[in-house]
């Protein structure tokens, strides 16, 4: 597997393009295969383009996770698009995955391990309607947030889907996912709306130097982005929200209240887990500790009906 | 300036509805930041705009109106200017 590619000299111009670093898509196969291929075709459509432009994009990778894999061995389309499709456009790496954001950890981890201090990595989630009109808007767009990095010296951008307020992702980011981190993380979590409202965003793009610190900390199974940006918060690295479509007119309307509470439970979870990692070398921390867990547990019992009474009042 | 790099620029218009402000000015990387460089002319419903041709690629920039550094609420991203305050940010393709 020849993953490397010569890089454009440092200092050079390219054509159209200013002093560059690699950038490394890393798209992250749906766990769930999709019965109509339309949206992987017209995402591989764009992963083809990158992968031709060689002084720009390293080879890209696809995560597959192997559970993906053995649910369709056996199907002969999925066979076929993996191998006439998938692996014509971009390195698979197998893996054997807990959770998406193993995935992540999995994809970035090795683009990594094939980049330079100037490079950028580019997350790409194969689960979105790519197909739809809204979907090549959105795919038109992502290529930005790799090179507002390069351009503008950022550490981290986060790629923002518009939605409206009835929405149900963006009903669990406001009463789950902001609440939680205003009562755990609250100067940081101002920081963060003072630039997206979505800081689970799974369009973004980061830095090699910032990669590397976020590489080797704990990685959580989910909600990783979050963790990112506090991470990114926490260090006062450079982050850019960047608007890249708008979903409000798809017609997939609300997840179900169970997806939605297990959101904001892992949320919690992750929170919990990050300050006590943050706080445990500070004297007092336990009993500092049991109070943020009492009223996070009110916030999140909160969220949790408005998000309960909302679902059983669909339009 | 030579007509390739005419070729490389876009017009882009920025409007800020400030329909009460005295004066808006653009301020961004493309001028400096100098809030003389591009002062933006009053429509009939009281809005401002301007055209600006800039060079492919990602401009930080803000509106100054009446002195104070405002965010385009139209804009497609935030970010921070070397100052480090936020700013907004257009792409030009």
């Amino acid at each position: 597997m020849d993953t490397h590619r010569t890089r454009p000299e440092r200092g050079s111009k390219e054509s159209g393009s200013t002093l560059r670093g690699l950038v490394h898509p890393v798209v992250i196969y749906p766990f769930k295969q999709p019965g109509d291929y339309s949206d992987l075709e017209e995402l591989y459509q764009m992963i083809g383009r990158l992968d031709a432009d060689k002084k720009r994009y390293a080879r890209p990778i696809t995560v597959l996770d192997r559970k993906t894999y053995y649910a369709m061995a056996q199907d002969k389309s999925f066979i076929a698009f993996r191998k006439s499709v998938v692996a014509k456009h971009s390195d698979i790496l197998d893996a054997w995955c807990v959770d998406t954001c193993q995935m992540w950890c999995s994809g970035l981890g090795m683009a990594f391990e094939q980049g330079g201090p100037q490079d950028v990595y580019w997350l790409i989630p194969g689960d979105f309607n790519y197909g739809t009109r809204v979907g090549q808007e959105v795919l038109g767009r992502l290529h930005d947030l790799p090179e507002i990095i390069l351009e503008l010296d950022q550490d981290i951008c986060i790629g923002e889907i518009a939605t409206d307020h009835n929405n149900s992702k963006q009903l669990i980011d406001t009463y789950g996912t902001f609440a939680l981190l205003y009562n755990w993380f609250p100067v940081e979590a101002q920081e963060i709306r003072r630039f997206t409202e979505r800081p689970r965003s799974e369009f973004f793009a980061v830095r090699h130097d910032f990669l590397r610190e976020v590489l080797a900390r704990r990685w959580y199974p989910y909600e990783q982005t979050v963790v990112m940006l506090l991470h990114a918060v926490f260090a006062r690295k450079q982050i850019t929200r960047f608007f890249v479509g708008n979903i409000s007119d798809l017609p997939e309307g609300r997840e179900s209240f169970a997806s939605a509470m297990q959101q904001v439970e892992r949320t919690e979870r992750v929170l919990k887990s990050l300050w006590r990692e943050r706080s445990v070398a500070k004297p007092g921390w336990v009993e500092a500790y049991h109070s943020l867990e009492a009223r996070s547990e009110q916030i999140r019992r909160a969220g949790l009906t408005i998000l309960e009474n909302l679902s059983a009042q669909e339009p | 300036m030579n007509s390739s790099y005419h070729k490389n620029l876009r017009p882009v218009n920025f409007v800020c509805n400030a329909t009460q402000a005295q004066s808006v000015s653009l301020v961004g990387d493309f001028n400096q930041w100098d809030p003389l460089a591009h002062p933006m002319k009053q429509m009939p419903d009281r809005s401002w705009l301007l055209m600006v041709e800039l060079k492919h690629g990602h401009h930080r920039y803000a509106f100054l109106v009446d002195g104070a550094l405002t965010l385009d609420p139209r804009a497609q991203g935030i970010t921070r200017n070397d100052k480090g305050e936020r700013v907004s940010l257009v792409p030009v393709s």
